[in-house]
């Protein structure tokens, strides 16, 4: 059964079918605050939330080979300096230190984005394993720190933000916040599809497969390692931003926990790392099975979550993306389809 | 001023609690150094025979320090079986699936910790009467002494297992080149499987004395991956005495910053080392230069 077709070594993406469907689907998704019940749409706004997520983990680990395990960090800052900026008194910042809500936003997907940058260059240092450790480490610092600065975090009772954005009657703090998460979603993977369809993409792509190889033929890595990482910080950073804007609540202990980073990898996993539209899937599966699965498994939710990351990457490396490329999708024209059928699936593999 | 007394009692205390992490640290070194694998799970292995020693304690009264060698058959053979169910289709795979792989079963271990046996902390005492060893300027308490004199028993138990045995021999061709090995007539996917196993082992060995000293819950996993590792940085991969000094210089300096910044911050001293270390020599203190 193939419901689409594509030019060998094309992207979907240039399907006009998909190009529609990706409309519809940002149309569809806009309509949920005045259609759903507000549980679902804070539901639905976590998905993105994952999807914006999984995306910038993408960016940094499938495409540019580097298995970070401190994104939680960069979601956690940027919800910090973002509550910070909205409502200062918790915080004991003078009141002349508030911004307007969006602005506040942005300046925390930017102090993520700035994190990375200062950290990288000596983060990066570290490759392979070390690199992996190295980042969770740092994430455990960072988290260990904030922990400790109850002044700053509000310790054990958390941060509670005031932020209004509401138009009146019409619409509600929480559907604005829908929409603005929307829209991040949407330039999100604009921006991260740009950059992996683009030079930049090639040689992350290259670092990732043989950085020894790509150095030598002048592809700088550190130049693109670092790209990878401050713009996936940065959109890790609005993530944590917007989540903590619509939960109005934030904790040190929930917001900086591992658990994002855990999120993060299972929706890429899922969906097929490096594979760039697997998160979308990646992250409706996650969706379903963490609410699903907790409805049905009750506290068993995160061992299902861990079977199945551990099941996919063995035997199911490129995840749903692969499965539906696989089933779904005919290569037309070209040479041969299978041979680039396999390329993809090594690609997919790496 | 923090009294000069103290300093010397918590150097001592560091120097007891080390040789426990250096016994943890070992395990994830062997793995690390022979296989090429951060065993991401290492920590929650540990947290597993932690509570294999305190059920066993707390329904039987039996000291942990006999139920450490259950803990140890058990972990061994988990060790063995996830090697053989899941990491053998991964290993020598590249990076991301061995990594990824172990970041799943630390989930799994850490949540079914929780489900079984709650979210609380809970320890087990030595279970042997005993007052410690009072030398004057320092005071040795007995549970951390007994635990640390096991910990080095174990450890050159270890060191003697790959130095002297056929087996240790077998792993020690593997670790420095797994192609010749195999050309020697090495069994290399057996080896692999004793080499978890191994590891997994002295992780539980370590959990079960740990579990004397400190309250375990299910979520101290990933802390103690990060201390074992930072003790396997310091002492460079497969080092057996890098490990034991960077165990002990390890646990010498947790004690210190708890002592001078407050206990929440024992961990960032260890991990502030460990990043440290990675700058500036990446090989470690006694290591020939890790994989990467």
């Amino acid at each position: 059964m193939n419901l689409l077709k594509r030019e060998a070594g094309g992207s979907l993406a240039e399907d006009r079918r998909v190009q529609a469907l990706g409309v519809v689907a940002v149309l569809a998704l806009a309509a949920v605050p005045f259609t759903t019940t507000d549980a679902l749409t804070g539901l639905i706004l976590t998905g993105l939330v994952y999807i914006m997520l999984g995306v910038s983990w993408d960016l940094i680990a499938g495409y540019a080979g580097q298995i970070s395990l401190g994104h939680a960090a960069f979601f956690g800052m940027g919800a910090f300096v973002s509550a910070w900026l909205t409502t200062p008194g918790g915080a004991g910042l003078p009141p002349s230190a508030q911004l307007p809500l969006l602005a506040a936003i942005l300046v925390g997907g930017i102090a993520a984005a700035l994190i990375a940058l200062v950290i990288g260059p000596i983060i990066f240092r570290l490759t392979g394993h070390y690199f992996a450790i190295g980042t969770l480490a740092l994430a455990a610092v960072i988290e260990l720190v904030m922990l400790d600065r109850r002044d700053l975090t509000g310790g054990a009772t958390g941060y509670y933000i005031n932020a209004d954005i509401g138009l009146g009657e019409m619409i509600s703090h929480g559907d604005m916040m829908f929409l603005l998460t929307l829209l991040a979603t949407v330039i999100t993977v604009a921006v991260t599809y740009y950059i992996v369809k683009g030079p930049a993409g090639l040689g992350m792509k290259a670092i990732h497969d043989d950085e020894d190889a790509a150095s030598s033929l002048g592809v700088n890595p550190l130049k693109y390692k670092m790209y990878a990482f401050v713009v996936s910080s940065f959109f890790a950073g609005l993530a944590g931003a917007l989540y903590a804007h619509h939960s109005l609540y934030i904790n040190a202990q929930s917001t900086l926990a591992v658990t994002w980073t855990v999120d993060s990898l299972i929706v890429v996993i899922l969906g097929g790392m490096g594979t760039f539209v697997g998160s979308f899937f990646g992250a409706a599966l996650f969706l379903l099975l963490d609410n699903g699965l907790s409805a049905i498994v009750g506290g068993l939710a995160t061992t299902v979550e861990g079977i199945l990351i551990i099941l996919f990457i063995i035997f199911l490396p490129s995840g749903l993306y692969g499965l539906i490329e696989d089933n779904l999708v005919e290569e037309i024209s070209g040479s041969g389809a299978d041979t680039d059928v396999d390329a993809d699936a090594e690609i997919a593999n790496d | 001023m923090v009294a000069s007394d103290l300093v010397v009692q918590s150097v001592a205390n560091g120097l007891l609690l080390g040789g426990i992490y250096a016994l943890a640290a070992l395990g994830l070194s062997l793995v690390f150094g022979i296989m090429d694998v951060v065993n991401l799970a290492h920590g929650h292995m540990l947290m597993v025979g932690a509570y294999i020693a305190i059920l066993i304690f707390a329904a039987t009264g039996i000291t942990p320090l006999v139920g450490m060698f259950l803990a140890i058959a058990l972990m061994f053979g988990f060790g063995v079986l996830l090697q053989k169910v899941l990491l053998q289709h991964v290993v020598d795979e590249g990076l991301e699936q061995p990594i990824i792989v172990l970041f799943g079963l630390a989930l799994v271990l850490q949540n079914v910790g929780r489900i079984l046996l709650g979210g609380d902390a809970r320890t087990a005492d030595l279970g042997i009467p005993g007052n410690g060893f009072d030398l004057g300027f320092v005071f040795l308490s007995l549970p951390r002494t007994v635990t640390f004199v096991v910990s080095v028993l174990l450890i050159v138990a270890t060191w003697a297992l790959l130095q002297y045995t056929k087996t240790g021999q077998a792993i020690r061709a593997t670790a420095q080149n797994r192609t010749a090995a195999k050309y020697m007539g090495i069994d290399t996917d057996r080896i692999y499987v004793i080499t978890l196993g191994i590891g997994t082992a002295l992780a539980g060995a370590a959990g079960a004395l740990l579990s004397m000293i400190f309250p375990i819950d299910p979520y101290v996993g990933w802390s103690y991956l990060l201390t074992t590792f930072a003790v396997v940085v310091l002492g460079g991969v497969g080092s057996v005495l890098g490990t034991l000094v960077g165990g002990l210089v390890i646990g010498v300096s947790e004690n210190l910053g708890a002592l001078f910044l407050g206990g929440g911050y024992r961990n960032v001293v260890s991990l502030l080392i460990f990043l440290g270390v990675l700058l500036v020599r990446p090989q470690g203190l006694f290591g020939s230069g890790g994989g990467s």
